[in-house]
């Protein structure tokens, strides 16, 4: 039964969830290409993996919709929707890729990488219109997917790259520090800007994300990177924690932290006598 | 299944009535799509008709439901258990009506035979329906058969007439003609609402006119214990402690009286319209002129004391006065004094409420005096006492001030008191049956039912005659007609055919297993009929009814699905439910409980699809067992007389049926339609059922002045027996030197209410006391439970339909006990926590429901649910009071009522979050 | 210009949920599937505590989230300014659900029954499969109103022609019609009495109006 306060909604699950781990992480994997193509390093297999990811995350919301057999009805409202325009755009990367990975043209490479960072835009504000979950629809959500789903990619593209390998660890403390920012700008806001359990979850996941997810691969980065990279296994486990704390913060929003918006009236209604209304009510929000 | 685009289908509206209520009957119509009812909705051409629009309320949209319930009884059942009682399987085996109506007709006729009575002078046959009366608008001809059969005891409570507005139907319909009371909504500007939770139980009509009155500006005070839905709708909300609303009513007669010149109040009403102005002796009764022995007044012309009917005279309200006369007592004792200092009823209820201030007031109920006060000089200020309207052409006074009262004010300890105080308050500013006041809806006591205003006779006194049951020693009945023996311990009860339901109906169970001193030995009947009726789960001390019921030697229940009270029957008859029979029934004029109509006439409920399985028209099967056990003629001539809604012939017109054949629903009914067709137009109309069926309704006007008793009291010269109950007071003695004289001395408590002027008592209490009355501590029981209605099932027996409980879920509390907040917090206790609530008498368990609109000493269960054998309700996990309040003599009052209101203690239980 | 708005005087509900039902019976929807219901939301803290009913559901946005984010264009919204599902388009994705602020959108898996099984006579006469796995929401009985409207009747004045929710009300607290007629009876409500709109600050410019209280004279 619906309540009046904010609940956690259910109509996107770990299936919906899942699209923007993967597809984040794909796309911000293609992203990272053009690191390793600036080194002239192979990148192929940058763009399979993510297609391949993106690809997932498409599958997973293809078995999470009611009607699958009409799914390509999702291409036909390119005007407005976010989801449609990711459906586009995802539609594209993947030829451009296809060709990308055929012909191995540095510009169809460059091209597919645009075309996954404009998927990545298109799944953070697939988020931010869903007016429905204050969590989601909170403006500094959206520079924070497409920072994560930037960080998840480069993390996941040091296993693809040796030359661009430093590049590789610098461009991971950037997108770290970047998210961290990021991060804190969205947990600030969600204190005024969301129900009361959003706003808890977000700050019961704060500290561990803050630590695990960006005080300790920056570290372990750093370490690395004074070493003399001697050892690379610092900065594989960095990037593994910058990967997990990703998926683990995306999970968490889209299943956890997304309350809807409840009901609130800002008046109450006088009963009888004129005047004798007073002030409205917004359960679940506020103290 | 079908998509309903694949053929189209053929959907047709028919009009019905619903009547699950007491607040109806409301008028709808339902979608019948080739030949399956499938929504209902308002009957839109009776807007104008229908005091509430020709709406219908929430419950209606359960009866697509209720048709098609897979877990209905569709078959006439035996039992094949010997064994009753809750833990055994009845073993319910399916046969046929013949072998149903047989064996029933065989039981009533070896019954006949022996004697309409039994050894103790008990009917052989009991019957019991549902709460409120509305039973009889959906079985057809059967009271035709009752009335047949002769002797019945109407006496077995199902909760109803004790747990209802007990005392406001005994003494409403005293002092008023108000079996039940309202206020003049459309034009009343300010109620006091003393736990009156009209929102949920005033049915459409009551939510129509209130909702028009806010919006209109009228302030209602609602005072309870906890924020109701009515509460939710009123201006404001003054938390009382319980069972201390006479207190609090007191304290504002108080400030009326003692903080206000006389001529604040409305002097002429209560001089000439109450008996205000009679003279009081000193052993309690009025003082009377030696010959004519009427009641004396002072006039204040002649500076002497006058019978209170003598021409030309203008009586004193104030003042002591030096008067000789007779008085005269119980059982016609008689005083007689000569120049002695006597006071008027108005100075003597003065007196009464001297100490009753609100600072006083105050501590009792755990309301600010200020609050008190404020809500008293409000009440004042609005009743424009003086004002004047013209209603129909005759100018009356205008005094929209009301005072209403809920369930649990208005009957058990307090009840009296309470009507007594609200009945009061509208005399004391001449809102009593005027326009914009307090007003009566109907009488149930009094005959003819039909008319409220037919009763209204003078009395020797100059107050209207009342048909009380006798209390002198040549006509007091010791043998009771019932087994709950209203006729000879309540005498406000009289002894129309409503007065059974309305006696001390628990003492049937209650002396069932120990009967009291000096009394007839309690029989159990040959044979109890039950229809739209649960006392298993609607009385307190539920489960021990259940156990009670399972001595019962033979049980028929007239069965919708299978529930706790015919988990005990012998025999399950599937009757056609509410859209599968046939029934014509009277509508409009005026009715409980804020059903005020300017028309007046018939509707009918119709057969709209065919009846599930095998089951039968109540018609049918009243007529069947008239048959068999050779009681036809008298059924028949029943029906003639009136028994199924009227009479079948008139001055110009008749519908008789031959008496001496078996008629089909339809024939009975056509007949009946027929009747009340002519009687509406003096027989110029003969309108059949088939006319009916296509228009659903037929009503002529009814006079807005026919709301108003007033008019007739200025017309007879009659008085409202206020404030004193001289008549009341005697009976009372009466009863008691009865009851001495037969070594009855059990009843000595009730006795002490009949009070000329009844004192505030302890009432709270009572409760108290008996919460310990075995033993422990009222530490153990620190809280209140008490029970609110909840529209989506008030009435309804419709716990088991699954759109009742999916709706019910959005208002608060449907989900199990309402806590205050604070309280909750305290005892570490949060919303969805399974609770125990225990009473001295046992536990019940549900989940915690926190609200912050309750007092944190309270805690509130709506509805009557724990249900055990009910499909669906069975599985809500709801708590009842019914469980835990205990049924004991205690607790009743005097007539006949206790209340939904028991002490206990809360405690968390480990797991189980809702 | 039309644009069909729903007043709500909360004033007058008293949370009685007859237009809850009165919704399931018309609309034919499932257990659990509530187009039209109404709050019971308790305002303020013991012993000052009040409570208010508020009817809600699709508020019909002027600028609907739901109708921007569906990929299918399933969702749309008339010239009249009702917004309306095409069931044979939707996909199912609920994006349109998590878009709604109003909690106003419902979408069931499997055919869903009072009492389970195969449902009921009634219920399997108004069984509709294209409802299944695709959302749902108040419609404003938009067949209703086309069909009231051919025949020449005014929405909110004819029953005929109304939502059957705004039928129901045995408060006549909800009223329905057309927000651009300056004659209409909604707009004569919304002059005549202070008012608000849920959420308005989320720039969805409902079409539902709640009422609570009478406009001062000079606010007339």
């Amino acid at each position: 039964m619906r309540g009046i306060t904010p609940y956690r909604q259910n109509y996107w699950d770990w299936r919906a969830a899942g699209n923007f781990m993967y597809g984040g992480t794909g796309s911000g994997l293609i992203v990272s290409s053009l690191l390793a193509l600036a080194y002239g390093e192979p990148t192929l297999l940058h763009v399979l993996i993510g297609l391949v990811f993106m690809g997932t995350g498409l599958g997973l919301v293809w078995l999470e919709i009611g009607r699958p057999f009409r799914a390509l009805n999702v291409f036909l409202h390119p005007q407005r929707s976010w989801m449609t325009r990711e459906g586009f755009v995802a539609t594209v990367a993947f030829g451009v890729g296809a060709a990308a990975m055929w012909f191995g043209h540095a510009l169809l490479i460059a091209g597919t990488a645009a075309l996954a960072l404009l998927f990545l835009y298109c799944q953070a504000h697939i988020l931010q219109a869903s007016k429905g979950i204050p969590a989601w629809r909170e403006p500094t959500l959206a520079p924070l997917i497409i920072a994560t789903g930037l960080t998840e990619g480069v993390a996941a593209s040091l296993a693809l790259v040796s030359a661009a390998f430093t590049m590789t660890m610098v461009a991971l403390v950037v997108l770290l520090t970047l998210r961290a920012w990021s991060w804190r700008r969205y947990r600030l806001a969600s204190e005024t800007g969301m129900p009361t359990a959003a706003a808890r979850v977000l700050a019961a996941f704060s500290m561990p994300f803050l630590l695990l997810g960006h005080v300790l691969p920056l570290a372990l980065l750093i370490a690395d990177m004074a070493l003399g990279n001697r050892y690379p296994a610092l900065t594989y486990f960095a990037a593994v924690l910058a990967f997990g704390s990703g998926w683990t913060f995306k999970f968490m929003v889209v299943r956890y932290a997304a309350q809807t918006q409840g009901f609130a009236i800002i008046h109450r209604p006088a009963r009888g006598p004129r005047g004798s209304g007073g002030e409205g009510v917004k359960p679940g929000w506020g103290s | 299944m079908k998509s309903p685009t694949a053929t189209p289908r053929q959907v047709e509206k028919k009009p019905t009535y619903c009547y699950q209520c007491v607040a109806g009957p409301d008028l709808l119509t339902v979608s019948v799509s080739d030949g399956v009812a499938v929504a209902c909705e308002p009957n839109f051409s009776a807007a104008e008709v229908h005091p509430g629009g020709g709406k219908c309320c929430v419950k209606a949209y359960g009866l697509v439901q209720k048709t098609y319930n897979p877990h209905r009884i569709t078959t006439p059942m035996k039992r094949t258990n010997p064994k009753k009682g809750r833990d055994q399987d009845p073993g319910f085996v399916a046969i046929s009506w013949d072998e149903a109506l047989d064996t029933i007709a065989d039981k009533l006729r070896e019954i006949r035979q022996k004697g309409l009575l039994d050894e103790s002078g008990y009917a052989r046959v009991a019957a019991t329906f549902g709460g409120g009366g509305t039973p009889t608008y959906y079985m057809g001809t059967f009271p035709a058969f009752l009335s047949a059969w002769g002797a019945v005891d109407l006496g077995y409570g199902s909760g109803q007439g004790v747990k209802c507005y007990h005392s406001e139907h005994l003494y409403g319909e005293f002092w008023h003609r108000a079996f039940t009371v309202g206020s003049d909504t459309p034009r009343c500007d300010y109620v006091i609402s003393c736990g009156a939770n009209l929102e949920a139980s005033a049915g459409v009509v009551g939510v129509w006119r209130h909702s028009n009155a806010r919006i209109r500006g009228m302030k209602r005070v609602q005072v309870e214990p906890h924020l109701s839905v009515t509460g939710g709708c009123s201006a404001s909300w003054v938390p009382i402690r319980p069972k201390t609303d006479a207190a609090f009513l007191y304290a504002i007669m108080h400030v009326l009286c003692f903080e206000h010149p006389l001529d604040a109040l409305d002097v002429p009403f209560l001089r000439d319209r109450t008996a205000a102005p009679y003279l009081v002796a000193p052993n309690g009764y009025y003082m009377r002129d030696p010959s004519s022995r009427k009641p004396l007044v002072w006039d204040m012309k002649t500076k002497r004391a006058l019978p209170f009917d003598s021409p030309d005279i203008e009586p004193a309200l104030q003042g002591l006065f030096r008067v000789s006369g007779v008085e005269v007592g119980a059982d016609n004792e008689t005083w007689q004094h000569t120049e002695i200092e006597v006071r008027s009823a108005f100075e003597a209820m003065r007196d009464h409420l001297a100490g009753a201030t609100p600072a006083w007031a105050s501590e009792i109920c755990d309301v600010p005096e200020d609050t008190i006060r404020t809500v008293a000089n409000e009440y004042l200020a609005h009743a424009r006492v003086g004002e004047t309207i013209d209603i129909e052409g005759v100018t009356l006074p205008y005094r929209p001030v009301a005072v209403v009262l809920g369930k649990s004010v208005t009957n058990g300890w307090g009840g009296y008191e309470c009507c007594w105080a609200r009945t009061m308050l509208a005399c004391l500013v001449g809102a009593l049956e005027v326009p914009g006041g307090t007003l009566g809806t109907t009488v149930r006591l009094n005959r003819p039912a039909t008319s409220r205003f037919a009763s209204v006779l003078p009395d020797a006194d100059g107050f209207m005659t009342q048909p009380l049951n006798p209390t002198d020693r040549e006509r007091w009945k010791i043998k009771p007609k019932s087994r709950n023996a209203y006729n000879t311990l309540v005498p406000l009860v009289g002894d129309s055919p409503w007065s059974p339901a309305l006696g001390p109906t628990y003492l049937s169970w209650l002396f069932q297993d120990k009967p009291p001193e000096n009394w007839p030995r309690p029989t159990l009947p040959d044979l109890w009929f039950i229809y739209r009726t649960n006392p298993a789960i609607s009385n307190w001390d539920a489960p021990a009814i259940a156990d009670r019921m399972a001595k019962f030697p033979f049980i028929v229940a007239l069965t919708y699905t299978r529930d706790e009270s015919n988990h005990m029957a012998d025999i399950l008859l599937p009757e056609a439910t509410d859209l599968e029979s046939t029934q014509l029934i009277r509508m409009g004029g005026t009715k409980f409980i804020e059903q005020f109509w300017n028309y007046e006439g018939f509707g009918l409920r119709q057969k709209m699809v065919e009846p599930q399985g095998e089951a039968k028209d109540f018609t049918d099967i009243a007529t069947e067992l008239a048959r068999r056990t050779g009681l036809l003629e008298n059924y028949n001539r029943a029906i003639n007389k009136g028994a199924a809604c009227t009479k079948l012939s008139g001055d110009n017109y008749d519908f008789s049926l031959d008496e001496k054949t078996p008629h089909t629903p339809e024939e009975i009914w056509d007949a009946v339609c027929r009747a009340a067709s002519a009687e509406l137009t003096d027989g110029k109309e003969t309108d059949g059922l088939d006319w009916f069926q296509k228009n659903g309704y037929k009503f002529k006007p009814f006079p807005l002045l026919n709301w108003y008793l007033y008019p007739r009291m200025v017309e007879q010269g009659l008085r409202f027996e206020m404030p004193f109950q001289e008549r009341l007071y005697r009976v009372g003695q009466e009863l008691a030197n009865r009851l001495h004289e037969h070594g009855i001395e059990w009843w000595d408590t009730q006795l002490k209410e009949y009070q000329a002027l009844p004192a505030w008592k302890d009432f709270p209490g009572i409760w108290q006391e008996a919460a310990i009355a075995e033993g422990g501590s009222i530490d153990d029981y620190p809280f209140w439970l008490l029970t609110a209605r909840s529209m989506q099932y008030s009435w309804g027996a419709n716990a088991g339909i699954q759109l009742m409980r999916e709706v019910a879920g959005n208002i608060g509390g449907h989900a199990g006990v309402i806590i205050n907040t604070e309280t909750a917090r305290k005892l570490g206790i949060e919303d969805g926590d399974l609770v125990e609530i225990r009473s001295s008498l046992r536990a019940t368990k549900g989940h915690a429901v926190l609200r912050q609109g309750i007092r944190p000493d309270t805690l509130l269960t709506l509805g009557q649910f724990d249900h055990w054998a009910m499909p669906v309700a069975k599985d809500f996990q709801m708590p009842s009071l019914n469980t835990v309040a205990p049924m004991t003599m205690a607790l009743m009052d005097a007539t006949g009522s206790g209340s939904d209101l028991v002490r206990v203690g809360l405690r968390k239980l480990d797991g189980g979050r809702s | 210009m039309t644009r069909y708005v729903m007043v709500a005087d909360l004033r007058r509900c008293v949370g009685c949920q007859t237009c809850t039902a009165a919704c399931r019976h018309i609309n034919g929807t499932p257990p659990g599937v509530q187009w039209r219901r109404v709050l019971d939301m308790e305002i303020g803290v013991y012993p000052d505590v009040h409570r208010a009913f508020v009817p809600v559901g699709c508020q019909h946005c002027s600028d609907p989230p739901c109708l921007d984010v569906c990929p299918s264009t399933a969702t749309r919204k008339r010239d009249d300014g009702i917004v309306t599902i095409d069931y044979d388009i939707c996909i199912g994705c609920s994006y349109c659900a998590v878009a709604c602020p109003y909690d106003a959108r419902y979408k069931v898996s499997r055919a869903e029954f009072a009492y389970g099984g195969e449902g009921m006579a009634n219920e399997q006469a108004v069984f509709d499969p294209r409802r299944i796995n695709v959302a749902t929401k108040c419609t404003f009985c938009v067949d209703r109103i086309d069909a009231g409207t051919a025949k020449g009747l005014t929405p909110g004045v004819d029953p005929e022609a109304t939502p059957a929710c705004v039928n129901s009300c045995i408060a006549q607290a909800l009223h329905f019609g057309d927000i651009d007629d300056p004659d209409s009876n909604v707009s004569k409500l919304v002059r005549d009495n202070e008012h608000f709109r849920m959420h308005e600050e989320l720039g969805t410019n409902p079409g539902f109006y709640y009422l609570w209280d009478a406009a001062g004279e000079e606010e007339k």
